[in-house]
């Protein structure tokens, strides 16, 4: 524990980040409600946005393992948050496609995936 | 003599049974016959012409043989497609498509009205080729091809009428008998070979073998001879055949096919008189099927079963003959007897076929006045067969007879090995039963006769018997007459000698074809046999006559069975053979198949591999089915988890 706060690099951001996407898997395997279930995923994906930033931040070399150098990190993130508004489009879209369908958004009932 | 024209004799008939097989169907039946008969005739036309080639010869070197092609060799192994006419193949070959002409000839009366006379002479010509490659070959391969192929027309023939299911089943019963001779004939082969290195007969009778390995040929080979020859104890299949249409029982289950195992004995004589032992096996074999066939004989009332037993019988007297080391003696009686016996069997088929298909001598008689050649022919024959001097059945069963009672073959035979309890007696024990089976012979041919032909018709009255078309009873008189010339065979020394016609006598003829056994053949005066066997044959006829004549006829039976009703009742049964068989072999097979069929087969098979390897897997499925039931949250919850584990083994363990 001591060393914990006393560390001055990418370790808290890093635990936080860790506390986001576990709070985000969560979400996404226990709520019912999938629109629950798409923000949660938002929130695993902004988990992952942050590690990005923390080791832009703090990188573990001196050399960087990237022909972009170390701000390559916040292209990553820049990606993440496209894909992820792109994704946030579709994945609203089938909630809706599939409320019409099943005049419900439990994820419960959408359970034809199988033999 | 090497020639390149022999392959002719057995190739002829084959092109016949070729062209009748394929395209007999669409063939207009006037040609069909033609072919058929051509066929045969040419092949026989052939064997005259090879026939004359090697009588002028000297005995040593009178034969004829050609290579038709090198048929394979593996290793050490080396088998020709090789044929050899010498004066006993010869004389076979005559027989075989002489006589078998002459029943191609009486089929076309009796066949013609039957859907299936293409089916019938296709196979009948392929019978002859097969018989006539068992007769040429000249090693034991090339025999084995022609006896397996006559095995396989012999079925095809007894299930001619295959949708009637007892004549299909006699078929499957010849093949399946023969089968276990055919086994035994087969290691036979196999034994040789590995004794000698060679398969063909010159090589084979050319070695000297040790006296374990010439018994254990022999007696595997013989027992090759017991199921194609019907002798005890594989019999069975010959009386059955006779499902068969009558010319097929004339032509393969009398005069040629059931005699192959008499030639093949004939054949490697010297390999048999170097195996004493086995030899006093194939004239007790001989001996007691003599018996045994006659006595069976005489309670039939079939009246083609009487026939079939007389033909065990008398295929017994052949191997006596051979047996005692007498092979020209065992050979003769083949010749004589494929003449009467063919002749017996067309006359009953003419009967049969006058009687719209009736077989029961209960309800014949009187048929002397209606089919008068058939009659007559059927009179020859019987003389000939009863052993009535001076017909050619007397000379030979006499000359097999007193060879029996005068052998040598069996003089150095002991039961133990240190010499005693000589068998030298074993002869003239021999000799007693086949005067004895003589005697029964004589009955119940005499009873078949006087039934048939004698007294009144007893049939039904809508049927009218009648005479047969020329074309049957035309064979039927060259066999009658053939019967009787054959006597000139046999005819002891003294008269033969007189008439000059020592060079028609049988032994003399073939003097260089057979070893004699150690000890060699008997010398004696046949006149003292020849009054015992008149008197015999007389003495049967008359028992007969006191039974069946005088119009008495059915009631013949009946006071028979009145005199001895255990004995008559056993034989009508055939001695319960077949049924003991089936107790013995049969049932415990059948039993043993269907425990198989049930435990291994349906349980263990079908049951535990099959089906069991279905069940696991469907098991498998059932069970990994649970793991997807389409939830989704689950699924990325397992790989959540499994995501975990293995970040635990690969960061935390590692």
């Amino acid at each position: 524990m001591e060393s914990f706060f006393h560390a001055h690099a990418a370790q808290h951001y890093l635990v936080l980040a860790a506390i986001l996407f576990a709070l985000g898997a969560a979400g996404v395997v226990l709520r019912r409600n999938a629109i629950i279930v798409l923000m949660s995923v938002e929130l695993m994906l902004n988990a992952v946005n942050l590690t990005f930033l923390a080791f832009s931040r703090f990188p573990l070399t001196q050399n960087a393992p990237m022909p972009g150098g170390i701000q390559q990190g916040h292209g990553a993130v820049f990606f993440v948050i496209a894909v992820a508004a792109a994704e946030a489009a579709v994945g609203l879209a089938i909630v809706i496609a599939a409320f019409r369908s099943r005049q419900s958004v439990n994820v419960d009932e959408f359970d034809t995936l199988k033999f | 003599m090497e020639v390149t024209w022999l392959h002719l004799i057995p190739l002829l008939p084959l092109l016949g049974a070729a062209i009748c097989g394929l395209a007999g169907r669409w063939l207009p039946k006037a040609w069909l016959y033609a072919v058929a008969l051509t066929a045969v005739l040419l092949s026989f036309a052939v064997g005259v012409l090879a026939f004359t080639q090697i009588v002028p010869l000297p005995p040593e070197t009178s034969k004829l043989h050609e290579l038709v092609w090198p048929w394979f060799s593996a290793g050490a192994l080396h088998v020709d497609l090789a044929l050899t006419l010498d004066r006993l193949s010869g004389t076979l070959v005559l027989v075989i498509t002489g006589v078998g002409f002459l029943i191609h000839v009486y089929s076309v009366g009796y066949i013609d009205e039957d859907p299936g006379y293409w089916r019938y002479f296709a196979y009948l010509n392929l019978f002859v080729a097969a018989m006539l490659l068992l007769v040429l070959g000249d090693n034991l391969v090339a025999m084995f091809v022609g006896w397996e192929g006559v095995g396989l027309c012999s079925y095809l023939l007894i299930g001619f009428w295959f949708d009637d299911d007892a004549k299909a089943y006699a078929g499957r019963k010849a093949f399946i008998v023969n089968r276990i001779g055919d086994f035994g004939f087969l290691i036979g082969i196999f034994v040789l070979y590995a004794n000698t290195g060679a398969v063909s007969f010159d090589a084979v009778n050319a070695s000297t073998l040790t006296l374990a390995a010439a018994s254990t040929a022999a007696a595997l080979l013989f027992v090759g001879a017991c199921g194609k020859s019907a002798q005890l104890p594989l019999y069975i299949w010959l009386p059955d055949a006779m499902a068969g249409p009558t010319p097929v029982s004339a032509l393969i289950h009398a005069a040629t096919m059931v005699t192959a195992g008499v030639y093949m004995v004939a054949r490697l004589s010297p390999l048999y008189i170097q195996a004493p032992g086995v030899l006093a096996v194939v004239a007790i074999v001989g001996a007691l099927t003599a018996f045994w066939g006659a006595i069976i004989g005489m309670a039939q009332t079939d009246i083609k079963k009487v026939l079939a037993y007389s033909t065990v019988s008398q295929l017994g007297f052949m191997f006596i003959g051979v047996g005692v080391g007498a092979f020209f003696a065992g050979t003769m009686h083949l010749l004589t007897h494929a003449f009467f016996k063919a002749c017996l069997f067309l006359g009953s088929g003419a009967v049969i076929h006058g009687l719209h298909g009736e077989q029961d001598l209960r309800k014949m008689g009187g048929l002397r006045k209606a089919m008068p050649h058939t009659r007559w022919t059927f009179l020859i024959a019987t003389l000939a067969i009863t052993g009535v001097l001076p017909l050619s059945g007397f000379f030979s069963k006499d000359e097999i007879l007193g060879q029996a009672l005068h052998t040598h073959a069996f003089d150095f035979l002991t039961l133990t090995p240190n010499g005693g309890a000589h068998l030298s007696f074993l002869g003239p024990v021999i000799y007693v039963l086949g005067t004895l089976t003589a005697a029964i012979t004589s009955f119940y041919m005499w009873r078949c006769y006087l039934l048939a032909f004698e007294g009144e018709y007893r049939g039904p009255s809508e049927v009218h018997p009648h005479e047969s078309p020329l074309s049957m009873t035309g064979p039927l008189w060259v066999l009658a007459c053939l019967s009787v010339v054959a006597l000139f065979l046999g005819l002891p020394p003294g008269i033969a000698h007189a008439l000059h016609l020592e060079g028609l006598s049988w032994e003399h003829f073939t003097e260089a074809v057979f070893a004699h056994p150690r000890g060699g053949l008997g010398e004696f005066s046949p006149w003292a046999g020849y009054a015992i066997a008149l008197i015999v044959a007389w003495l049967g006829a008359l028992v007969a006559r006191h039974f069946y004549g005088h119009g008495r006829a059915v009631e013949g039976d009946a006071r028979f069975a009145a005199a001895l009703p255990r004995l008559h009742r056993a034989l009508e049964n055939k001695l319960y053979v077949d049924e003991f068989y089936d107790a013995i072999i049969g049932r415990p097979l059948w039993a043993g198949a269907k425990g198989l069929w049930r435990v291994v087969d349906a349980t263990l098979i079908d049951g535990l591999f099959v089906n069991g390897t279905a069940q696991l897997v469907a098991l498998f499925g059932a069970a990994s089915r649970r793991f997807q039931n389409g939830d989704v949250q689950r699924y990325a919850a397992v790989t959540a988890v499994g995501v975990l584990a293995l970040l635990y083994v690969f960061l935390v363990r590692g």
